[in-house]
């Protein structure tokens, strides 16, 4: 039981990665860059927003790669 | 050339962008290691390897080489970064359909930043259609010709807890994609060079020594000796190609502007041979790419006609010439749409105008314009030509063994190393030559 849980917990993880991530002003994206040239690097800093976002999605991954490890051990362990 | 390296590391800006750089790629390389969760890496490792002695042609190597290896591990990073430029040649396809989108597109920066975030969630849904399709035939051991049981790798299969482990898994490979997404978004922002094409060309050197101790291993040793000049030659060729241009002139007249004298200079226009890089061959190779999810998602086993057809005539490996020919004819048709999108001879000529530029002999405003596209379209003829020829060369050359794309110097692959690695340099050195003037390329 304790893996059905714990597979549901890894599934908000998830979610809330891929949330967090679809937040983040989505820079360099597209194609228009994909082909070199072009209008290259973004100036100034991030905002405050911008870095307590970073923040926050770098704790998630951690903990969304923490759970992914330690569940794929418990599977193991019981198959 | 290694002085320069140093001077790099020595400049505190430059420094911190490639540690950036290394470091978010070695984060990446880490994900592509790490199974998902419940795939027991030993037996599934053992799978890879009895799947490539039986010899059975696999479907999905090109896709696996595209993943630097990942897919067939099942690793939470299996999807890569396919799905993501998928998306973005479907948007930037439907850019040139859709009115909206076109629009978006016209009013700049805000608009780009609104197609960019389309983009993502197109992403998304199309990670969560892989990743669900990848599971599926894990399952059914299809994914490695049916060479071995699932239950070897899916310790957890015929389970009280086989669904939710199974949907968990689907969970975690879309979400690894969105975070290689964001991993290509943060290289872009703060390395060096376009993390997208960067990722990509992480993903095939990564599985090029195991190519090469493949070829190793397998053939004689002239054998290998043969393999590796050709491979010089290719990049040489390749290199050659890629820095070629047509160097238009320019006479810029002279101004007046209040007391100061602006102009009467004379440049040049550069138009390169290939001004469309890898962007065609990434194209072609994605789009031939689909025919492979529809067999994956319908099942290779039926007998159903759609199936049978792509099976035939668009198995990656089969090597049919109808399969060629249309690589083939996507790559030049990519190339030329390439660079009617990227370059406008209208505006540059407009723009030309403007600032009192003209290229001697002919007059400004249209005549420019008519004359820049010929010029580009000329350039562009061989240019997308060699493109395809390129591409498809060691595929026609090592024939019918399926070796092609295990091939370590397989056109595709070429083509996205060379650019690539062309790209980031040259981006380095301008970099560099904002403080010192010598950089890696004389």
């Amino acid at each position: 039981m304790i893996i059905v849980g714990l597979s549901i917990a890894l599934m908000v993880v998830s979610v809330l990665m891929i949330m967090l991530v679809l937040l983040h002003k989505g820079k360099g994206g597209g194609l228009s860059d994909l082909f070199g040239g072009g209008v290259t690097s973004s100036l100034g800093g991030s905002s405050v927003v911008q870095r307590n976002l970073d923040r926050l999605t770098i704790a998630t991954g951690l903990v969304w790669i923490v759970g992914i490890v330690a569940l794929g051990l418990l599977i193991l362990r019981q198959g | 050339m290694l002085g320069a390296f140093v001077r790099a590391f020595r400049t505190p800006e430059l420094r911190n962008k490639l540690l950036f750089t290394l470091f978010i790629l070695t984060i990446f390389r880490l994900g592509a290691v790490i199974p998902a969760p419940g795939i027991d890496s030993v037996a599934i490792e053992k799978c890879v390897q009895q799947t490539a002695e039986t010899g059975a042609s696999n479907i999905y190597a090109l896709i696996n080489l595209f993943s630097g290896g990942a897919l067939l591990q099942l690793a939470v990073f299996a999807l890569g970064i396919m799905p993501y430029i998928t998306a973005s040649i479907i948007l930037n396809l439907l850019t040139v359909v859709v009115p909206r989108l076109e629009a978006l597109k016209k009013e700049g920066q805000a608009g780009q930043s609104k197609i960019t975030q389309y983009t993502r969630y197109l992403t998304i849904a199309l990670a969560v259609l892989q990743s669900t399709s990848v599971i599926a035939m894990a399952r059914t051991g299809q994914l490695f010709q049916n060479a071995c049981i699932p239950e070897e790798y899916m310790p957890f299969l015929h389970t009280s807890y086989e669904l939710p482990v199974l949907i968990m898994i689907v969970f975690v490979m879309t979400a690894g994609t969105c975070v290689i997404m964001w991993f290509g978004e943060l290289i872009t922002e703060r390395g060096v060079g376009n993390g997208m094409s960067l990722l990509i060309f992480t993903q095939i050197i990564a599985e090029f020594p195991a190519g090469m101790m493949r070829i190793w291993s397998e053939n004689p040793a002239w054998v290998f000796a043969l393999v590796c000049v050709a491979g010089v030659v290719l990049i040489t060729g390749v290199v050659f190609i890629e820095q070629a241009q047509r160097r238009i002139p320019v006479q810029y007249a002279k101004r007046m502007v209040g007391r100061r004298m602006y102009g009467g200079s004379s440049t040049y226009i550069p138009l390169k041979v290939n001004q469309a890089g890898v962007i065609p061959v990434i194209f072609a190779s994605s789009l031939l790419y689909l025919p492979t999810l529809v067999v994956g998602l319908l099942g290779a086993e039926t007998d159903n006609k759609v199936v049978d057809f792509l099976n035939t005539y668009f198995n990656p490996m089969g090597n049919h010439p109808v399969y060629l020919t249309t690589f083939f004819l996507l790559i030049v048709g990519f190339a030329f749409f390439y660079v009617a999108i990227t370059f406008n001879p209208a505006e540059v000529a407009d723009n030309m105008k403007k600032y009192g530029g003209f290229i001697p002999s002919i007059r400004p405003g249209r005549p420019t314009a008519e004359y820049l596209d010929y010029v580009l379209t000329r350039l562009t003829t061989p240019g997308a030509l060699y493109l395809g020829v390129i591409a498809l060369l060691p595929m026609v050359a090592l024939g019918t063994s399926g070796a092609a794309a295990n091939f370590p110097f397989g056109g595709v692959s070429i083509l996205i190393m060379v650019g690539v690695g062309l790209d980031t340099v040259k981006q380095i050195e301008s970099h560099l030559q904002q403080r010192n003037y010598e950089g890696f390329l004389r």
